[in-house]
């Protein structure tokens, strides 16, 4: 294995965990080795659908997004376990840790995945022996399969980590891209959704290569800045450095649930609004950002999704405040017709140290207590701990 | 129906009544605009259902003559191509006259319009209002209240009657307020009644109402009579009558929200502090809310500062003539801010600050006619 020593440029690692709420489940529990596995929700709240599921069970044809009754019916002897997101956490803390004694420089992307710099083991080190050794050590030390792509840049280490799974390595040049990236269908493509994958194929563009052979300014002028980027990455150039700061700039923070059926009851679908609400309050204040742009997300019974938001004079963070505004969106788009799931997400948010909120003429005087309130409470509660003091629900209050 | 009349009159008026029609129209006939030709002149009427506006152009007055009419009669014509026709016309008059079906041809030196023309009996007829409680004030009062306090309106649905200017009469003094809740700008004007102690509260004419009446108000004490009914308001104007929907819902009670004692008092020069906050906003409106920080420092100096972690950061200090009472610090919308001194005529202003967390207010020095007031912003 001598390939890996003529790299120019960079030398960027993905590395994606390999279904990685199931093997952490079978970290825990060995006796659930060899055996199909999947995470589904807790019954009682996320109402059935399969989040992830081992190699086992994706074999007799268990997917994600599944409805369980479907996946049951496909593998009789699933094993079908809630989701600790604790417990998954607690892992993905230690995964990017042991990144970390590779490269100071790692970028998380998600729970289960994350970019490492690896150009300074280069050219000193065969660079596939490299990866084999990582992925050696995550599965000895942590018990987790890995696939890891290697590429001079983000996007293609990306592409490169999907080509192989269960505990692939691969590496792609940008001179193997004709053979290797190009003749995948378009959907493969990191970035390109569902509808722009639809769009693309209405153009007459089916794969990566076709995207790669296409006017980059058509493809601008049809879907925007992002057409510019799709025609750059199908050619291999993808500019964005590996940022381990990244993480920490939280964009939106949003919550959404399925619902167990469809459900055509408004007050039912508020008290969803409401959970939802609390649940994106409670992430803004652990991030401390608030937003003024709150995004609501619809799934109807046919699949048809619409997201509408709207940008509010002043910054939000209050529960009740995300709720109101969500319920507002809620009874102007709502069609009335059965709902499958539903979303509240706080877009553009911003630091709670850049933000103000211009107090109301007509109320200040309560939102100044209620300001004084919500410091007593945040005092107690680095003094004394979460379960100290608390605000009553949206609805108590 | 047939006449010619002269361009330039035709014009000004076509496009006065253009101001209440809309092409977004619910009821089709009132995407037009109705022409009434009678002995006495012509009569144009447009309507949006919130806004209609009725203007007569008389056959003659004591100078000019205006119009040759040879057959009186009706017709409704599409403003959308009626409005840019007339405006676009070559001579110096117009000829319309119309013929079966409400064909109608637009006349004017070398250029012909045939347009179809709609059904006039189908057009609405305006509400006779009810003149019992009427005022009267000159026009470039009515247009100067309506400049200083239609900005503070608020441009959002959630409450719509904040959307409007709340217009109030008691003890022959008339007020017109205008808040968006954050913002409050007031205005009081002495006016004529023919009615004595007329007394009215809660009439809520629609911002964008008083903005297209402005337009066509003019700088001159003419006088303009001022109707008032529960649902409507009348505003007539020699040779023109502008109606305009009232909001629905109880306008909230300002009055009490106006503090009367202040604990800082500053008097300084307005156009200093204009030209400060709008240096500040430089950076400042790259941020949400347009804050700007304000700081009281000694000798007669105050500080006004706008940071942005991104952009960077502006500090300016400004002397006052008088500075009373607390130190203070306060944060606030300069935007807001800078809208109100913009409408104030004064060379000085006072401001009254009540406290960091509490609405401060702003007048001009050489009248206790107009106050507006600010919420501050707080910052986490």
């Amino acid at each position: 294995m001598n390939e890996g020593r003529t790299w120019k440029g960079k030398v960027i690692f993905h590395v994606d965990m390999n279904s990685f709420y199931a093997s952490v489940e079978k970290v825990y529990n060995p006796s659930l080795k060899h055996q199909p596995v999947a995470i589904a929700g807790n019954p009682k709240e996320r109402r059935g659908i399969v989040v992830t599921a081992s190699y086992e069970a994706r074999a007799r044809g268990v997917k994600t997004t599944m409805p369980v009754w479907e996946a049951r019916e496909k593998c009789p002897d699933l094993i079908i376990l809630p989701p600790d997101f604790e417990k998954y956490r607690a892992m993905s803390r230690q995964i990017f840790e042991l990144l970390r004694s590779y490269s100071p420089l790692v970028e998380p992307v998600s729970i289960d995945e994350g970019y490492v710099d690896m150009t300074s083991y280069f050219p000193a080190q065969e660079i596939g022996q490299v990866a084999k050794g990582m992925q050696q050590k995550l599965l000895e030390q942590l018990g987790l399969p890995a696939s890891i792509g290697i590429a001079p840049n983000k996007f293609l280490a990306k592409m490169a980590s999907d080509m192989k799974k269960p505990l692939g390595i691969t590496i792609l040049r940008k001179r193997e891209l004709p053979e290797k990236l190009w003749p995948l269908p378009v959907e493969e493509m990191h970035g390109v959704g569902k509808k722009s994958a639809q769009q693309l194929r209405r153009l007459g563009i089916h794969t990566i290569g076709d995207l790669a052979t296409h006017s980059s300014t058509f493809l601008e002028l049809r879907f925007g800045k992002k057409g510019r980027l799709w025609s750059e990455r199908a050619n291999g150039m993808d500019y964005r450095k590996v940022d381990p700061e990244s993480v920490h700039e939280v964009k939106s923070v949003g919550n959404s649930t399925t619902l167990p059926y469809d459900v055509e009851d408004k007050e039912e679908l508020k008290k969803v609004l409401k959970q939802l609400s609390e649940k994106v309050a409670k992430r803004l204040k652990e991030k401390e950002v608030c937003t003024d742009n709150i995004q609501l997300t619809i799934r109807y019974n046919d699949r048809r999704t619409i997201t509408r938001s709207e940008t509010l004079p002043d910054a939000l963070m209050d529960a009740r405040d995300i709720y109101n505004q969500a319920v507002s969106l809620f009874e102007q788009y709502w069609n009335e017709k059965g709902v499958r799931l539903l979303g509240v997400t706080a877009l553009d948010v911003i630091p709670l140290s850049d933000a103000s909120k211009q107090l109301d003429l007509f109320t200040y005087e309560r939102e100044n207590k209620e300001m004084k309130i919500n410091k007593t409470i945040s005092k107690l509660v680095d003094k004394y701990g979460d379960d100290i003091i608390r605000r009553g629900t949206i609805d108590e209050r | 129906m047939h006449f010619v009349v002269d361009r330039r009159i035709f014009v000004e008026n076509v496009q006065h009544v253009n101001k209440s029609i809309s092409s977004r129209t619910t009821i089709p006939i009132l995407a037009g605009m109705k022409i009434d030709v009678s002995s006495a002149g012509i009569t144009l009427t447009g309507s949006d259902s919130d806004i209609s506006i009725e203007t007569f152009i008389p056959k003659e007055d004591d100078e000019n003559e205006y119009i040759d009419i040879f057959q009186e009669g009706r017709i409704v014509l599409q403003a959308r191509f009626f409005v840019d026709i007339v405006r676009k016309l070559p001579g110096d008059k117009i000829e319309i006259f119309v013929q079966e079906q409400f064909a109608t041809t637009i006349r004017s030196g070398s250029a012909v319009f045939h347009l179809n023309g709609l059904d006039p009996e189908e057009y609405p007829v305006l509400p006779k209002l009810s003149e019992e409680q009427m005022f009267q004030l000159p026009q470039n009062i009515l247009k100067n209240m309506i400049h200083q306090t239609v900005f503070a309106v608020s441009t959002q649905e959630t409450r719509p009657v904040l959307t409007g200017v709340n217009f109030e009469a008691e003890d022959g003094v008339l007020t017109c307020t205008a808040t968006d809740s954050h913002r409050l700008a007031m205005r009081k004007v002495p006016f004529e009644t023919t009615s004595d102690d007329l007394i009215f509260s809660n009439i809520v004419v629609p911002g964008k109402s008083l903005n297209e009446l402005n337009k066509i108000l003019t700088d001159t004490d003419d006088p303009v009579d001022v109707v008032i009914t529960d649902t409507q308001v009348l505003f007539k104007l020699k040779n023109l009558l502008f109606y305009s929907r009232l909001l629905d819902g109880n306008y909230p009670v300002t009055k009490t929200m106006i503090p009367e004692q202040s604990k800082t008092d500053l008097e300084l020069p307005r156009k200093e502090l204009l030209a400060t906050l709008e240096r500040a906003f430089l950076l400042s409106k790259e941020i949400k809310n347009h804050v700007v920080h304000l700081r009281v420092l000694e000798n007669n100096e105050i500080e006004i500062m706008s940071v942005s972690s991104e952009i960077g950061k502006v500090k300016e200090k400004v002397t006052c003539e008088k500075v009373k009472g607390e130190e203070i610090r306060i944060s606030f919308n300069g935007k807001n801010l800078i809208d109100a001194l913009k409408v104030i005529d004064s060379d000085h202003v006072y401001i009254r600050f009540t406290g960091a967390m509490s609405p401060f207010t702003l007048q001009p020095t050489d009248t206790d006619q107009m106050l507006h007031l600010f919420s501050p912003v707080r910052t986490y």
